[in-house]
């Protein structure tokens, strides 16, 4: 077992291996390529189950690095090509691999007939040996290469149906909105690599960034700079405000797509990120509390988007959105257990949600919600899926989600015990977007399956290719809680599976030490720890975090569950007996069209970046290389005309007479040639030229 | 090989005068033959030059000199080191498929054109190759008059106001290095690369002879805002000179910048950088920006080149081991994939007869290979990791990073902007209902013309992966050009002396 993360690579190079060979000869098999890519994803996700067992029983564990140095990339920098595994690594192999698998799977019959099958599974390979490139990077150069690929797959997969050219808009959206963020991203890696220079000829490996920002020898700026550029690539990435409007205009892929990459894995990617360098973010107090804020207002304001859509696709985009600021929330609060534990959780529910969406729009050719209905019955396995994954969206009790989400809001609590304002705002916050989560995915669940069936298609449940996947997705959608919960022992467990070894001691957070109220972190670094002992000590002197399996807290039990039966109560109200005359969510005057709006930013971006730059200011460029530059050019030109012209018939005719220098440059001269250009002269004028220069150099070779 | 160099250049000129000795008439098979074996002699000929190259050795290599005019001490001497040897690569791999590529489509005095592919082809080697001041200087002009015909007799409708306004651009540069070159030559009492490299020059002489050197290099390149010529000449030449120019062509300019401009006048070449970085930063976000306006391909493409040509002279007068390598990686990057990309405007026009972009669209369902290239290779042009194109831009804004921030932050911008035209035009003419009869009859790729952009989208491929070969082959080379002009390249990796880089 231990040699399996030798050879961790190997699930990596599967998915590309598949990829090839279903772009080669898939069409001519008789599942098209789909056998392929199932074969592939199903020995990596055994692999990666025993590589997931591995470091997880014995965790805490060093993590395995295996780099070469692959390129030089000039003036001493290398280019490494390696993988690091550690917990953090094997929790996204595990959750890449099985969200990938199950997807591999469901296609199958989603895709059945659909004029690019072929296609479609060797991009879903595509993505996944993308995917996995960046999560099993030892340094950050290969992480981005991981990070662009993943991006361009999602450009191909959104843009699947690109006969219609809404869908190709998606797309170019897409990529064009998360390649504003890669800027970021790239001269934020060249940041921090440049601060790194001079320390080690391999400055992007991601361990020894780490190690420097946690010993001192990275300069605030440099970590400052570095990180709040590096962040905005995980803005646009992981979909948080204002870079979100690519993500539910992404749903124009196909449901499987958005499953796999705009839920799941790829818009995770920028957590992930974050959580990798968490070493280094934790340096600075400012750009932890960008990161904070920015995700609260994400996982606050993101959702309510969700209140007023009718396509069930974008319900659940929103919904992601609003997840992932939690993720990014909870990182700028030092809730790095809480985050990644939500990343892990949320992958499996967010899943089974649009793979269940994806059945039920199978189902009713319509991805509108006020198109299905009454399909309790029709739908019985989806509807009992959907009904769990929901649950765990909406962190009911002992489900998946109530244990990752009530981690970060008590990450947000024992942050504000230590004086941040920040904390704060993620519990309470947070705590009302989850009253938002819960409101609008009952209103999802009363339409979709209470009331009369107003879909023009008689339902029927989707066949076990697509039932399995919901059903397994079920089962891990409540299980993966249990890693890390009450009933979970001290160890081994989520939280020392995935710990970051380099934050081992103490004083993780050096900014704290100036405050008023200190605030250490002790034992492993992570925040994970129960309340109880917080609550003990916040306001009295250093607050000190201990590391341990959460306990119970009643109190906040207590509020979730009345929010949660609050918002349930309220949207059996509104939508309990089917769709409503009208829909009290668009009955709200500004606010409706606030969100309807979706508070202005995609009109924003397009009159106030896209509009101008193509229109404007692209214009005013094109004619000014036209106009002036070539004006300026042709005025030279006249004037040497004239200039040579006058030196022709003053000079040239008058005083020299007949001499052939000043001639050469005058019109006269340009005319003739190019009127023998024009009467075909040209193949002896090219021929003389030829034939004289191969007598010079022959001269010139003899003459030595 | 003795003379390897000789021989290479020998080659292409030896086809040119067989082409010429063919009897008029003559069957245009005999001239594609000749035409091919010549160039694919001539790449031969430069791969057994790098056999014969050491690597790690950043002076210049198989060195030969023969007597030229004995009266003023100008020799005929060539030598490489890591960048001309790569350039030349570059230059003899592209020629053959450029001369296949073109067949189809030429068909009106295909010898002449031949004939001018092959001495152009020439005297660009010999450009690179030079060590004699003016050997290099009659090389460089003297690619005008074959690029001149090109464009002027084998282009579109506009060729003659094109073909002008090249020459004279290019011409008028190339008299004021002509200048700086009989100067220099008076100061040195010889041509020599070395003897030149050993004078002192004060900082007033530096000053204006660097100017003009640059400003006969800036032009070739092009740089803002002497580029004008560049669309005019692209959209009017065809395809096989497309391809040419922004292969080969266009690196003149900024091979001439490092080989000449940077050792020879160091304290110009320093005082003067960030002026170029400047300029080279308007040009990379101006060339971009006009390239999303534009209707016509060709010119979408060819205002790319300026976008692109900026970081390779960003890179360049960055100063820094890290960003002056990679701008040579670039140079031959851009090579590739503007060649291709022109390769594959040529072969749709030749079934369209338009470059319209608004003409097309919904095509990748006719053509999916074509579709799948063109993609292919514009991924490659707006640098996606994985590729080319990545290799060298992200290598040169991490070097420009250290010596001129803002150069760098403002610079990685034209890669959004490049990602907004390109897939903005592919997604119009590739993507979206296929409508009209002339989208629906249009035909996929044939297998000759596969094969002609098969060795580019490997090494498209291939050096995004594995990028160690060229740089290998050009970082002793362009060590040896910064320490002339002062700049430290040994890396230094005292923890004590560097702790605090940021400062």
């Amino acid at each position: 077992m231990e040699a399996l993360l030798e050879y961790a690579y190997v699930v990596v190079l599967l998915p590309l291996i598949s990829a090839a060979a279903i772009a080669a000869f898939g069409k001519q098999l008789p599942w098209k390529g789909a056998e392929l890519g199932i074969a592939a994803l199903g020995i990596g996700w055994l692999m990666s189950v025993g590589i997931a067992w591995q470091t997880f029983m014995n965790s805490p564990m060093e993590p395995v690095e295996e780099f070469f140095r692959w390129s030089p990339l000039g003036g001493g920098f290398v280019f490494e090509l390696g993988m690091l595994v550690d917990g953090l690594t094997a929790m996204m192999l595990l959750l890449v691999t099985t969200v990938s698998l199950m997807v591999h799977i469901y296609s199958r019959e989603y895709m059945k007939g659909e004029v690019r099958f072929t296609y479609f599974y060797a991009m879903l390979s595509l993505f996944t040996f993308s995917m996995l490139v960046l999560v099993i990077a030892n340094n950050l150069l290969q992480a981005v290469i991981g990070w662009e690929l993943v991006g361009l797959c999602s450009f191909l997969l959104i843009g699947f149906y690109w006969e219609e050219k809404s869908n190709q808009d998606a797309a170019n959206k897409a990529f064009l909105t998360t390649k504003f963020g890669d800027v970021g991203l790239i001269v934020g890696v060249i940041v921090l690599s440049a601060g790194m220079f001079g320390l080690t000829d391999t400055p992007f490996n991601i361990i020894e960034i780490n190690q420097a920002a946690t010993d001192g020898l990275l300069s605030t700026s440099t970590i400052v700079l570095g990180m709040l550029l590096i962040f905005l690539g995980c803005i646009s990435k992981s979909g948080q405000m204002p870079l979100h409007v690519w993500l539910p205009d992404a749903m124009a892929g196909p449901t499987p797509v958005s499953a796999l990459i705009h839920a799941a894995t790829m818009v995770t990617a920028g957590v992930f990120l974050l959580a990798r360098l968490f070493p280094v973010l934790a340096q600075s107090a400012l750009v932890m509390g960008v990161i904070a804020i920015v995700g609260v207002i994400t996982l606050f304001f993101g959702g309510l988007l969700a209140l007023v859509q009718d396509d069930l696709k974008k319900i659940l985009a929103y919904s992601t959105i609003s997840q992932l600021g939690y993720m990014v929330a909870a990182i700028g609060v030092g809730g790095y257990t809480a985050s990644i534990f939500h990343l892990f959780t949320h992958g499996f529910f967010k899943a089974l949600l649009f793979l269940g969406a994806g059945s039920l729009i199978h189902a009713v050719h319509s991805n509108n919600i006020s198109d299905m209905g009454g399909m309790r019955k029709a739908m019985p396995h989806t509807f009992w899926t959907f009904i769990i994954g929901s649950l765990a969206l909406a962190g009911f009790p002992l489900t998946a989600g109530f244990f990752s989400k009530d981690e970060i809001l008590i990450a947000g609590e024992i942050w504000a015990g230590g004086g941040f304002l920040t904390g704060n705002l993620v519990y309470w916050i947070g705590l009302a977007a989850a009253g938002v989560t819960t409101f609008y995915m009952a209103r999802a669940c009363f339409l979709v399956f209470a009331g009369e069936n107003r879909s023009h298609h008689p339902p029927h449940e989707s066949g076990k290719q697509m039932v399995g996947p919901l059903m397994l997705l079920a089962v891990l959608s409540v299980a993966s809680g249990y890693l890390l919960s009450p009933f979970s022992p001290d160890q081994p467990n989520f939280e020392t599976w995935t710990q970051t070894p380099i934050l081992d001691g103490d004083a993780v957070y050096p900014f704290t030490v100036d405050e008023t109220v200190a605030f250490g972190v002790q034992g492993d670094g992570v925040i994970a720890s129960s309340g109880s002992v917080l609550a003990a000590e916040a306001g009295d002197g250093p607050v000190s975090v201990l590391h341990g399996v959460p306990s119970w807290h009643p109190d906040l039990l207590a509020i979730v569950l009345v929010i949660f039966s609050l918002a349930v109560f309220l949207a059996w109200r509104f939508y309990g007996k089917g769709l409503p005359e009208k829909d009290p969510m668009l009955q709200m005057g500004p606010v409706t069209r606030a969100l309807v709006a979706k508070y202005g930013f995609d009109d924003f971006g397009y009159r106030y970046i896209v509009v101008p730059v193509r229109d404007v200011l692209s214009r005013w460029a094109t004619t000014s290389s036209n106009t002036y530059i070539d004006g300026a050019v042709a005025g030279v030109g006249k004037a040497t005309k004239s200039a040579a012209m006058a030196t022709y018939r003053t000079i040239d005719q008058k005083v020299i007479d007949g001499a052939v220098n000043g001639s050469a440059l005058s019109a006269a001269w340009w005319s003739d040639r190019l009127k023998r250009i024009q009467s075909g002269d040209v193949q002896r004028y090219a021929g003389a030229i030829v034939a004289g220069v191969i007598v010079l150099v022959l001269a010139f070779a003899a003459a030595r | 090989m003795a003379n390897i160099l000789t021989i290479t250049i020998a080659l292409p000129l030896l086809g040119a005068l067989a082409l010429a000795f063919l009897p008029e008439g003559s069957d245009d098979r005999a001239i594609k033959v000749v035409g091919v074996v010549a160039s694919a002699a001539a790449f031969v000929a430069s791969l057994v030059a790098l056999a014969g190259f050491e690597f790690g050795d950043g002076g210049f290599q198989l060195e030969e000199s023969f007597a030229w005019i004995p009266a003023i001490g100008a020799n005929f001497s060539l030598a490489v080191d890591g960048v001309s040897l790569l350039l030349i690569l570059l230059t003899t791999l592209l020629t053959p498929l450029i001369l296949i590529a073109s067949f189809a489509s030429v068909t009106d005095r295909l010898k002449g054109y031949v004939a001018s592919f092959l001495v152009l082809e020439a005297a660009v080697i010999g450009v690179f190759a030079a060590t004699d001041l003016l050997l290099f200087y009659v090389f460089f002009e003297f690619t005008l008059i074959p690029m001149y015909l090109i464009i002027g007799i084998w282009g579109g409708k506009d060729r003659r106001a094109a073909a002008v306004k090249f020459f004279l651009y290019t011409l008028l540069g190339g008299l004021l290095m002509l200048v700086a070159v009989l100067y220099l030559f008076t100061q040195a009492g010889s041509f020599g690369y070395q003897d030149v490299l050993a004078l002192e020059l004060s900082q007033t002489e530096q000053r204006w002879l660097f100017t003009a050197f640059a400003l006969a290099f800036a032009v070739k390149v092009p740089l803002f805002p002497v580029h004008t010529w560049l669309p005019d000449a692209h959209t009017e030449a065809p395809t096989g000179g497309s391809v040419f120019l922004a292969g080969v062509l266009l690196k003149m300019g900024t091979f001439g910048l490092l080989r000449y401009a940077l050792p020879f006048f160091p304290d110009a070449t320093v005082e003067f950088a960030p002026w170029l970085l400047g300029i080279s930063v308007v040009g990379i976000l101006y060339g971009a920006i006009v390239a999303l306006m534009q209707s016509d391909i060709k010119k979408l493409i060819a205002y790319s080149s300026v976008s692109h040509m900026g970081f390779v002279v960003l890179g360049t007068f960055a100063l820094n081991a890290t960003a002056t390598s990679a701008s040579v990686v670039q140079m031959v990057n851009h090579g590739l994939s503007t060649g291709a990309l022109f390769l594959l405007i040529g072969f749709l026009y030749e079934r369209r007869h338009t470059r319209q972009i608004s003409a097309f669209g919904g095509l990748a369902k006719r053509v999916p290979i074509m579709a799948g290239l063109w993609l292919l290779v514009s991924m490659s042009a707006l640098a996606l990791p994985g590729l080319n194109g990545f290799v060298g831009e992200f290598p040169i804004l991490l070097g420009t990073f250290q010596t001129n921030r803002t150069a760098a932050v403002l610079a990685s911008f034209g890669a959004v902007l490049a990602a907004l035209y390109l897939l903005w035009a592919y997604q119009r003419m590739f993507h979206g209902p296929l409508e009209g009869a002339d989208n629906e009859n249009t035909s996929d790729l044939k297998r000759s013309e596969i094969g002609v952009l098969a060795p580019l989208v490997i090494l498209i491929v291939a050096i995004g992966l594995y990028p160690k070969p060229m740089f290998d082959l050009v970082e002793p080379a362009v060590d040896r050009v910064l320490s002339e002009v002062g700049v430290d390249t040994t890396l230094d990796l005292d923890p004590v002396a560097s702790t605090d880089a940021e400062g």
